[in-house]
């Protein structure tokens, strides 16, 4: 599979020079491939967020390299190619909504790559068909719910066309509806727009959407692999203080004895709901 | 939301009149000529003129005269002490005393000086007032970036201004909330921010206004990285989704402002002002 980003050796400490400085990431190595969807989880303050700032070229390493379609991120001249190629959606979407009008605001992206009327208005219609969004079209931010917003925030990235969207823990603010609402969306441009996916969460009972995953800590990246094998290694996630998702593991555990369920499963309520419609 | 509920300046009431459908610059143009008009006008005929083509506007756009009003409540008070400073401090060698009392000496001279003010007050509150009602904030900072545009080439930097005010416009109402929340916390913790003097009662809002800047700057902080990862990097190069379009109807409305200056000069002119 081909790389889309590429990192060596990473290490980025904040402050540094101060008496303070706080190492956020050392010794990363690690690759996303084109069309994937990786999850990176980890506690707050595992370093994960430090890492994904790496990936459109928000922060710059302090060692070791970070390379994008090939491009270092370090390379001034090159990096709104980057930042088209790499979108990042973040938590909290009121501070991430720059106009009063939805379509206004994910038409922002697009304007700043200069592009012509026809193409930008294209564009929004696209994203906000795509994300079942378009009847929110004329509304006010100010109006909607989190779970919408965030929706908003997703499409304003996606109407850039990138190449990968990286989404810093997007369902931190979000009530669970709002929540299985965004993921499922996030699934579908991967598997439907083939557009390669990173997700950051704390949230273990998120990954199970994902192809790959990635458990940070202090740091380091500690474990790498498919969710099936990580969540083998049941003693160390709980070692490393994240939850484990049990409607997950439940619902792949009676799909591996026959039943059919949806794997769009992560929490209680839905595996319930789910359950009940068995004949 | 209490703080923003007896406001009008600034609302945008939607509709598909032949006022809203005018390009938002022929609007601002038309409301900046006839503020120009209202700073030169002294006499009553010309107000005269100003009430009915204010009333014409109002008639086919289709705000309610009551919700047009009621905006004004809260200026009433300013107006009415206003008038009452002219009718006392105000006077001309040639002005005829009306009454007089300890002090106090009213003029009709200073009477008309009142009225004018306040008749001049009223319909600049009036003629911006129609103007956000008919016009999305959208539209008037679109319209605003296409008029300046021009100084951008002595330097101004005209489209960043207007990106800060489209930022402003969102964040405006978000911050009321945060400020109603922080209000409530406070009071759930036993601040009672209506007792005391006036100087306790400013000190309580200190932990108010604190925690909302602090967070304002937070918020600020994402915004920019938040739009830095969407590749803004200033006005250079950015293109626009809605270009705006002049039509015939701005061509007319152009037109009826023409006219209607013309005779509102002429009556500057010929008529003997009041004052």
């Amino acid at each position: 599979m081909e790389k889309l980003i590429e990192v060596t050796n990473l290490a980025y400490t904040y402050r540094a020079g101060a008496g303070n400085a706080v190492t956020a990431l050392s010794g990363i190595n690690m690759e996303v491939y084109r069309g994937e969807f990786l999850a990176i989880t980890g506690q707050n303050g595992s370093g994960k967020s430090t890492l994904a700032r790496h990936f459109n070229g928000l922060l710059t390493p302090d060692r070791g390299e970070v390379f994008v379609e090939g491009i270092p991120i370090t390379d001034k001249k090159r990096i709104a190619d980057i930042r088209k190629a790499v979108g990042m959606v973040f938590q909290n979407p009121d501070n991430q909504l720059v106009s009063s009008i939805v379509e206004e605001d994910v038409a922002f992206g697009p304007e700043n790559l200069g592009l012509a009327p026809e193409v930008i208005r294209n564009r929004v219609d696209w994203a906000l068909k795509t994300l079942n969004i378009e009847s929110l079209r004329l509304e006010s931010p100010n109006n909607l719910s989190e779970g919408q917003k965030q929706l908003v925030a997703i499409a304003g990235v996606l109407a850039m066309k990138p190449e990968c969207i990286v989404l810093d823990e997007p369902t931190a603010h979000l009530d669970p509806r709002s929540r299985r609402e965004v993921l499922e969306n996030v699934t579908r441009l991967n598997r439907n727009e083939g557009i390669t996916i990173i997700l950051l969460t704390h949230f273990m009972n998120e990954v199970v959407f994902c192809d790959r995953m990635i458990i940070m800590d202090m740091g380091k990246i500690i474990i790498t692999g498919t969710p099936q094998d990580v969540f083998n290694k049941e003693a160390d996630i709980v070692r490393l203080g994240l939850d484990f998702p049990v409607a997950a593991r439940i619902a792949s555990g009676l799909r591996a004895k026959g039943l059919i369920l949806p794997e769009s499963i992560i929490d209680a309520e839905e595996l319930v709901n789910q359950l009940c419609l068995l004949k | 939301m209490e703080l923003t509920k007896n406001i009008t300046l600034g609302v945008y009431l939607p509709g598909e009149t032949v006022i809203h459908r005018l390009d938002p610059r022929t609007k601002i143009v038309i409301a900046s000529l006839l503020i120009f008009l209202l700073l030169m006008i002294k006499s009553y005929p010309a107000y005269g003129m100003i009430l009915l083509f204010l009333t014409a506007v109002i008639f086919i756009s289709g705000i309610p005269i009551r919700y047009a009003l009621c905006g004004l409540k809260p200026m009433l008070p300013v107006l009415i002490l206003m008038w009452f400073f002219q009718l006392f401090l105000y006077s001309s060698p040639d002005a005829h005393v009306i009454f007089s009392w300890w002090i106090f000496t009213a003029t009709d001279a200073g009477m008309h000086m009142g009225n004018l003010i306040s008749l001049r007050v009223f319909f600049l509150f009036g003629a911006t007032t129609i103007l956000t009602l008919t016009t999305s904030m959208v539209g008037l900072t679109d319209g605003m970036e296409s008029l300046l545009n021009p100084l951008r080439k002595i330097g101004l930097p005209t489209q960043e201004l207007v990106m800060t005010m489209v930022i402003a416009l969102r964040f405006v109402l978000i911050l009321a909330e945060e400020l109603d929340k922080i209000v409530k916390a406070q009071m759930a913790r036993g601040v009672a921010f209506d007792r005391g003097n006036f100087i306790q009662k400013t000190k309580k809002l200190f932990p108010v206004f604190l925690p909302l800047f602090i967070n304002a700057f937070k918020r600020a902080e994402e915004l920019i990285v938040a739009m830095e990862s969407r590749s803004y990097t200033g006005g250079k190069g950015r293109t626009k989704m809605k270009t705006l379009h002049m039509g015939r109807v701005d061509l007319i409305a152009g037109l009826i402002m023409l006219i209607f200056s013309a005779i509102v000069i002429l009556i500057i002119f010929t008529i003997q002002p009041q004052i």
